[in-house]
């Protein structure tokens, strides 16, 4: 067999190749330069995140298809979740170099983990194999577990680090063995086979299918935080550093729904046999109570935090039942939209809140925000933004991203608006608690001994590129909607050329 | 870019360049006061000169034309159809005088706000942009966006430079308002999709469904009617959506109690004439009964709430949403003088309430209290301001020769003549409106400006000054024009309302009602 015919093709790779060579390339000037190469540990960084981020812009020229036998695909949902990882990185990246000043923690380190998690993450967005989902899920995981724990000094931490460890191994196995039934019963891994095994009917055992699907959707579900798989969230996110948190929030969230959606919307899509009608109407009426279930349990519990870092992780899971409904439109496009916008306010919030909050987590509590609202309008400004495009309201990212899939969901699926009434009701629902920080930052007296936080260079950077990206997304989504919503050619060759 | 897009967008382009003359000299040390008089003038130049754009407006406008013109339309986001689609038509053209009428105003009427003038005056700004927006958009996304961005200013507006209860009634204000409006989103998405999903135009999509093209189904349609009703009927606010309002109205600022009463409360009552009723034109007519008596309730309601109020503001507030009654009342009466009766009679009370409000806190400031029962006798230390709440007051009542008259006057006499059931029994339980609102206005006045000073502060109150002048003559001459010479306002939006009218109950009974008429 040639090497050719099993697609070898390196540039089809590239964006992970080049991070991941950049994170070796960290790790090595870290260990020949003096202690606290801080900025120049940030500064390889950005460089490499931002050549990744061309490399994956620079893939869509290479065409729709697949690579090395199918591990690999170039598609658009891999190129747009693609960015939304890198930019969630680009502004870790930009925020961290202050944080890891502030905590006096070892820069080195940090930016290859942060880098080795943004490799696994891209690998999982191009995953067209089981195995590669399995791969690049384990190595973002597990560098987000460290992490999770790298304030290593601080209680909370180690317990975040803990409890995101062996919760999310917990549900590495229920993905692994759903994986495992799901080969058994079509005889491969690789998901375009699987899909044309499905849809010729050729399932050696279809109920050991339907059992394996919903073991990864229990596996995928743990990963994006929906209900009844969200327990873990709050807890790792209030104790892990705010900027960790941020950037769980996003990357690895939207890296594993570009894996979800490849498995289940395109993998498991509409098929006329009889195994396939069965297989799509069970996962998307199992998939439409677990989104109607997550986001009003967000939401809900939501209203009742006082700590910001809590609240927002309630709102993540919200957020998630939000993005599954556009899921069960089958069509990607409102889900990447969605997950960029939300990636993009969500980092924004958690930036001000890990300057707010300063070195050690110390003031996380809401009650301390008060009146801080005109004191600090550099930093109290753009969190209200990013609470107000959260809450969805208009011209901000959150709205037109909401709006996306509340369209898309009544458009194509008559029998799901219940699910937008739902998501709709939950939206104001969410109002009310998004709302609560901007009252007592804008409308309580300030509180006594408030020290107004130092905000350094790249801090700022990663503020108004959220910001504006905030409203970029919210007023001019023109042209990237048109380029989600362009008819690609789909190649379905399995060798690649 | 033309001329409406201008007249919308100079507020904000005003609110960026407050933003960044504060942060400009505000670097180089100019202190805080000097910057906030500054911030003032700022404003009141951009509010003035948009005012003074927005009259442009007038000589280009053709009274015979029922569709919108001085349109502009670009693609905006072409995959869902969203088009940047503005123009101007009669039933929105004095709303949008009005809105920049109003704003300089109350920015007047904002002078002594010392708390954080710059940001104060980009609310505004930015508020002015917004309301702007929801009159001038013939599409439905633009219209929803706009109609959202005014909550956000207002929301602060109240928040932050409202009185004692000022976070409730902000939060409350916020929550009611984006209930409504959210379900309207759903019931936009679904018309759009209705109508194909290309288009969010509103003229085209009226034009679909008067002719046919688009069919919305009997089941839904009910439901999308009541969703746009729900956000209108919020905003508007009719009985018994209207608790949000006393509130906000109270803890609100003067110049925002002005424009929320001016403006943003027109916002749903123009929504019903531009969604509701062309849009479901068969549901508008089964439901006009119901709406009706709804409106009649507010009326009564509102007056006999208003009568017992010892504070004033919140008297204005309760007279509001009698007033406002007496507008949704015209609305569903679906005749031609009962229709231009309610366009009017919004006008009126933008003009009169936003006066009233203004005096109230004319007085407050003098004194900070709003408690009727704190004055008596005003009168004799304060001639003039007497003179002018005095004409506004006989003005909001229905006065003759006054604006408020015009407008209550053809929405009765339309209602009564109108062929939606029970409407002559409304039209006779609304009349009764009339009279209970001289009832608290005069009852007011009197325990306010006349009699002996019975208090010591009160006897060497300070008349109405040069500034406070300015903000108040405006209104009161207005109230004046707008009372003589109704038809040079009643002329320009006649078309458009008709174009509505007949969409809802057809041409045949136009013709019916001009037999009658002869």
């Amino acid at each position: 067999m040639q090497l050719e015919n099993l697609g070898l093709y390196y540039w089809a790779i590239a964006p992970e190749i080049i991070v991941s060579v950049v994170a070796v390339i960290i790790m090595m000037v870290d260990a020949f330069s003096a202690r606290g190469a801080r900025k120049l540990n940030a500064g390889i960084a950005l460089v490499g995140l931002v050549a990744t981020l061309i490399s994956v812009i620079m893939l869509e020229r290479l065409g729709t298809g697949s690579y090395f036998s199918g591990m690999v695909v170039i598609d658009p949902i891999r190129i747009f979740f693609s960015v939304t990882i890198l930019l969630a990185a680009i502004v870790a990246t930009l925020m961290a170099s202050q944080f890891l000043k502030d905590e006096g923690l070892p820069p080195g380190e940090f930016f290859s983990l942060l880098l080795f998690a943004t490799a696994g993450m891209l690998l999982l967005a191009a995953a067209g194999d089981l195995v590669t989902v399995f791969l690049g899920l384990e190595i973002a995981s597990i560098t987000s577990y460290v992490l999770a724990g790298y304030r290593r000094y601080d209680l909370r931490s180690n317990e975040s680090s803990l409890k995101y460890f062996l919760l999310g191994s917990f549900s590495t196995a229920f993905l692994l063995y759903g994986m495992a039934l799901t080969y058994g019963a079509t005889g491969s891994t690789n998901i375009q086979k699987i899909t044309s095994a499905i849809a010729s009917g050729q399932v050696t055992y279809p109920a050991l299918l339907l059992v394996g699907a919903g073991m990864m959707m229990v596996g995928f579900g743990f990963k994006i935080a929906s209900a009844p798989f969200h327990l873990w969230t709050p807890d790792v996110y209030e104790g892990a550093p705010t900027i960790v948190t941020g950037f769980m929030g996003a990357g690895p969230k939207a890296a594993v729904f570009a894996a979800f959606l490849r498995v289940f919307a395109v993998g498991f899509g509409p098929q006329d046999s009889p195994i396939g009608v069965q297989l799509h109407s069970g996962w998307v009426t199992s998939l439409a109570v677990i989104a109607a279930l997550t986001m009003t349990i967000g939401n809900v519990i939501a209203l009742s935090q006082k700590n910001i870092k809590r609240l927002l992780a309630y709102s993540s899971i919200a957020h998630a039942g939000y993005a599954l409904v556009g899921f069960l439109t089958g069509d990607f496009a409102p889900v990447a939209f969605y997950m960029l916008a939300y990636s993009l306010m969500t980092l924004g919030a958690f930036a001000v809140i890990q300057l707010l909050a300063r070195a050690g987590d110390q003031r996380t509590e809401i009650a301390e925000y008060a009146g801080i609202g005109f004191e600090v309008p550099a930093l109290s400004f753009p969190l209200a933004i990013f609470l107000l495009s959260l809450a969805g309201i208009p011209p901000t990212a959150g709205f037109m991203s909401k709006f996306y899939i509340f369209r898309s969901a009544w458009d194509m699926n008559p029998e799901l608006r219940w699910l937008v009434l739902v998501a709709v009701i939950n939206s104001i629902i969410s109002v009310y608690y998004y709302l609560y920080p901007i009252v007592i930052m804008f409308f309580r007296p300030l509180v006594p001994g408030f020290i107004k936080p130092r905000i350094a260079g790249l801090t700022m950077v990663a503020l108004i590129l959220t910001v504006l990206g905030t409203f970029y997304l919210g007023i001019l989504p023109n042209g990237l909607m048109n380029a989600m919503t362009k008819p690609v050619a789909v190649v379905s060759q399995i060798t690649g050329r | 870019m033309k001329l409406i897009t201008i007249v919308t967008f100079l507020p904000l382009l005003g609110a960026v360049a407050l933003f960044l003359h504060g942060v400009f000299w505000a670097s180089r040390g100019t202190s805080g006061e000097k910057l906030d008089e500054q911030y003032r003038w700022i404003t009141i130049f951009f509010t003035v000169l948009t005012f003074v754009v927005s009259l442009l407006i007038l000589p280009g406008f053709d009274s015979s034309i029922a569709a919108p013109q001085m349109v502009e339309k670009h693609d905006w986001i072409t995959s869902f159809g969203v088009q940047y689609f503005v123009g101007i038509d009669g039933i929105s053209i004095w709303l949008v005088l009005l809105t920049t009428f109003l704003m300089p105003l109350s920015v007047i009427a904002s002078w002594h706000v010392t708390k954080r003038v710059r940001e104060y005056m980009i609310f505004m700004l930015v508020l002015e942009t917004g309301m702007l927006g929801v009159f001038v958009s013939f599409d439905m996304f633009l219209f929803y966006l706009f109609f959202e961005i005014t909550l956000i200013p207002m929301y602060f507006l109240i928040g932050v430079w409202g009185g004692e209860r000022r976070i409730y009634a902000a939060i409350k204000f916020f929550i009611y308002t984006v209930v409504g409006s959210l379900l309207m989103l759903i019931a936009i998405i679904a018309i759009y999709l209705y109508n194909g999903g290309m288009s969010f135009d509103i003229v085209e999509i009226t034009n679909n469904i008067a002719t046919g093209r688009t069919v919305i189904p009997g089941g839904v349609k009910f439901w999308l009617w009541m969703a746009f009703a729900l956000a209108f009927f919020i905003k508007v606010p009719l009985w018994p959506l209207h608790t949000w309002l006393p509130d906000a109205h109270v803890e609100a600022p003067t110049a925002g109690s002005i424009i929320l009463a001016g403006v943003l409360l027109k916002m749903g009552t123009y929504g019903l004439m531009r969604f509701n009723l062309p849009f479901f034109p068969d549901i508008s007519r089964e439901m006009a009964p119901w709406v009706m008596a709804f409106a009649v309730i507010g009326i009564i309601y509102g007056a006999l709430v208003a009568m017992v109020q010892p504070d004033m503001k919140k008297l204005v507030a309760y007279s509001s949403v009698s007033h406002l009654g007496f507008v949704v009342l015209g609305i569903f009466a679906f005749t031609e003088t009962a229709m231009q009766g309610a366009l009017y009679q919004m006008l009126n009370h933008g003009i009169s309430t936003g006066a009233l409000f203004m005096c109230v806190g004319m007085i407050y400031e003098r004194r900070h209290t709003r408690q009727i029962e704190d004055f008596g006798g005003v009168a004799t230390p304060m001639p003039n301001f007497s003179t002018m709440f005095m004409i506004i007051s006989l003005s909001s009542l229905g006065l003759p020769l006054l604006n408020g008259f015009i407008g209550e006057f053809l929405i009765l006499i339309g209602t009564f003549s109108s062929d939606v059931p029970y409407a002559k029994m409304f039209a006779v339980l609304g009349a009764t409106g009339v009279i209970l609102s001289a009832v608290y206005l005069l009852w007011m006045l009197q325990r306010v400006m006349f009699g002996r000073v019975t208090r010591r502060e009160n006897a060497e109150l300070e008349d109405i000054t040069l500034r406070e002048k300015f903000g108040l003559i405006p209104l009161v001459a207005m109230a004046i024009i707008m009372g003589v010479i109704p038809m040079m306002f009643l002329r320009s939006t006649e078309k458009s309302v008709n174009s509505v009218r007949e969409i809802v109950v057809g041409k045949l009974e136009r013709v019916a009602v001009t037999i009658q008429k002869d």
